[in-house]
């Protein structure tokens, strides 16, 4: 019996031990979190695309060189929608009160701040300082978690394939390091598309907004929502129309974020606690059991 | 003490339920090999082919299992930090069971995972490379390494039932450094329990607001300790009857108390949430939503707290396994309400899971429940100890 309070000490010391060493190992956890890879200020003179709907033809010409420059299976299959074999494609959506369709070419809109690279549970997706956001095939293990944070429906994931991993437009990395722009830009025969840094392309799409006010809408979208993006659009009719999302000017992940850079304290004070709580009822514990020892008639402990 | 003895052997009287136990045994045993089966089928041939997912529908039923299977293992922690943190000592005798329903089921939970992973073959990919602004990477590590803390929250149980000197030395240690393993064991189990409700934030657009909020974290944690409870009171029970000991009314009585309270607390937390971000009406105006949500709250939360709370109810002999049941279920219900139900989707999205993504779930529960009958009947599920300086 007289052994016990040293053993609890030296419990306590250990106990102790490893809740310091916790606070530490979660501290240098926390000071590793630099901000730079997912809420961390994105340039705003990345590259960027401007998308004007009211050119857009749907001559399908961008969506089918794309599918050449990824070696995407079916090379000259119009595509319908966003898939591993298509990184892009236009959206033909009819319009009530006439014949033609509004053509909206869709594709990964390449987030200033994007909540899938937030999400990646490997950091397989990133935001280059240059404005694309990049995918390592080499880290991705297929989670899809990606799938559920982009706000615009794009990572999409080869389901046909048993090693299958996610596909998406990735700005045409390659060819801007080439000095070249995108495909889709380079094989657009209408003038739809429009390639430059951010800033000159949210002027430009500005100005033409101010010089054609019949034309376009007063809005550039990608300019603000889900806290900007690099593909901006410009569009004759409301953008609800389009189908593109209607998003506030928050970041998606800013909720997500805030709580998971508390991490470190959480688990500093869970452990704290926990040995702080551990050592003080084991006292307690003990000083019932002297008492006890000292009465030994005492018997009502039985079962 | 008459309720103390130690009942070990199956006496001969017993045949009757042995061959029930055989039953069972067979059973799972099927259910294992043929969700085993449909396991491999899947690694080889690829989600496609395999399942119902598809992009617009990436999570079903394997990730709603996974994420109720990490709260109904929740046991484990809740259990050892009740005892050997709080030392509440006269839970003592459900702690084993509890500890080793966690074990069986963060195995499952990996198992799970693998499947559902386009790139099984990288599981381990999160050691290398990090983010640690995903939940799922913090999920990740979390679940790694509390499921090495439970393999050693288990070791003593086997090491008790070998005797040899190494394991009397092996059992020394093990003593001294449970009181450190239960702490972290916590630690990493608040961080994860609450991280999977983190996980959701990341979607609010794909997730309605009867389920999307920012106290997810903490809803997930604290709904994991209530399923955590339950499963103990389950656990402990069921131990008990494979082992044919009296369950002592103490102890289960205690675990449904506490279990109660949580419950109160979940559901004070749940509709509180919803009033202050003035969402309330949505629980009768938002369709489908409205009636998942119903059925999660009345069916998993508010009948359960009036089995527990209205004296009448609770001294009904099968409220200590229905009640506990009707909670574990509301637990599940959220998780895939969240993973699934709750989901934002177009129209013409829609999944129905692929048969063999309920044969090799079916399969992992069933080998989970095997590998627990089988660890409280051969494993030092009851400390012997006690009895023996008693
Ligand atoms: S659109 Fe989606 S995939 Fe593309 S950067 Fe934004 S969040 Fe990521
Ligand atoms: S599927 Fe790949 S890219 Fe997407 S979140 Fe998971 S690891 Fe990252
Ligand atoms: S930028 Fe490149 S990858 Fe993206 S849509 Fe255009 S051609 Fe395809």
């Amino acid at each position: 019996m007289t052994a016990q309070p040293t053993l609890s000490r030296r419990d306590f010391l250990k106990t102790a031990g490893v809740g310091a060493a916790a606070v530490t190992a979660t501290c240098v956890l926390g000071s590793q979190a630099s901000p730079a890879l997912a809420s961390g200020p994105a340039s705003e003179n990345g590259w960027a695309m401007l998308i004007d709907t009211t050119r857009c033809t749907g001559c399908q010409s961008c969506a089918l060189a794309c599918k050449e420059v990824k070696s995407r299976p079916n090379p000259t299959v119009e595509p319908t929608a966003l898939s591993s074999e298509a990184y892009t494609f236009i959206d033909l959506r009819p319009q009530a009160d006439s014949e033609a369709t509004i053509n909206v070419k869709r594709q990964c809109m390449h987030c200033q701040h994007p909540a899938c690279v937030s999400a990646c549970t490997v950091g397989a997706l990133r935001k280059t300082a240059d404005g694309p956001v990049t995918y390592d095939d080499k880290k991705c293990i297929g989670c899809r978690y990606c799938q559920y944070a982009c706000p615009f429906g794009v990572p999409t994931y080869d389901w046909n394939n048993p090693l299958g991993l996610i596909h998406k437009c990735d700005l045409c990395v390659q060819r801007l390091a080439e000095g070249e722009r995108p495909a889709c830009v380079a094989s657009c025969p209408a003038g739809a598309l429009h390639f430059g840094r951010r800033t000159d392309m949210i002027a430009q799409a500005r100005a033409r907004i101010r010089s054609n006010q019949r034309r376009y809408v007063d809005k550039v979208y990608g300019e603000h929502e889900a806290g900007g993006t690099s593909m901006l659009y410009l569009s004759g009719v409301p953008f609800s129309q389009l189908g593109l999302p209607e998003l506030g000017e928050q970041t998606i992940s800013h909720q997500a974020e805030a709580v998971m850079a508390k991490t470190p304290l959480v688990a500093a004070s869970v452990a704290t606690l926990a040995t702080g709580l551990y050592w003080l009822l084991k006292r307690r514990d003990l000083k019932l059991n002297e008492a006890q020892v000292t009465l030994p008639q005492e018997d009502s402990h039985g079962h | 003490m008459a309720t103390n003895l130690n009942i070990e052997q199956p006496s001969s009287s017993a045949a009757v339920p042995l061959l029930n136990r055989r039953m069972a045994m067979a059973l799972l045993g099927l259910m294992v090999l043929v969700g085993g089966l449909a396991g491999i089928i899947r690694l080889f041939a690829g989600l496609g082919r395999t399942t119902a997912l598809i992009d617009a529908y990436p999570w079903g039923i394997w990730i709603g299992f996974d994420f109720t299977l990490i709260a109904f293992a929740g046991a484990g922690f809740t259990m050892a930090g009740l005892v050997h943190v709080l030392h509440q000592h006269k839970y003592h005798d459900a702690v084993r069971p509890a500890i080793l329903a966690g074990l069986a089921g963060y195995v499952a939970v990996l198992l799970l995972l693998v499947l559902d992973l386009g790139r099984p073959d990288r599981f381990y990919h999160f050691i290398f490379f990090w983010n640690i602004h995903s939940p799922l990477f913090e999920i990740s590590w979390c679940v790694l390494l509390y499921t090495t803390v439970l393999l050693l929250e288990v070791s003593p149980f086997l090491l008790e039932r070998i005797n040899r000197p190494v394991s009397e030395k092996l059992l020394r240690v093990s003593h001294g450094i449970m009181p450190v393993v239960a702490v972290v064991g916590v630690t990493l189990s608040s961080l994860h329990q609450s991280t999977l409700g983190t996980l959701y934030l990341n979607m609010p657009h794909r997730l309605h607001a009867l389920w999307y909020s920012p106290a997810l974290p903490v809803l997930f944690f604290v709904s994991s300790i209530m399923a955590g409870l339950c499963l103990a009171t389950l656990a402990y029970g069921g131990a008990s009857y494979v082992l044919r000991r009296p369950a002592k009314r103490a102890i289960v009585d205690g675990l449904l108390r506490l279990a109660g309270w949580l419950a109160l607390i979940y559901l004070a937390l749940k509709l509180g949430d919803l009033l202050v971000s003035g969402e309330l009406a949505l629980i009768w105006s938002a369709g489908a939503y409205s009636a998942w949500w119903w059925l999660e709250m009345s069916l998993g939360l508010i009948l359960p707290l009036a089995l527990l709370f209205i004296p009448a109810l609770r001294r009904r002999p099968w409220t200590p396994v229905v009640a506990p049941l009707l909670l574990l279920f509301g637990v599940m219900m959220n998780r895939f309400n969240a993973t699934m139900f709750g989901q934002i989707l177009q129209p013409e999205v829609s999944y129905s899971p692929h048969l063999l993504e309920w044969l090799s779930t079916i399969g992992i529960i069933g080998a989970a429940v095997m590998a627990w009958l089988l660890g409280v009947r051969f494993l030092a599920i009851f400390e012997q100890k006690k009895a023996a300086h008693e």
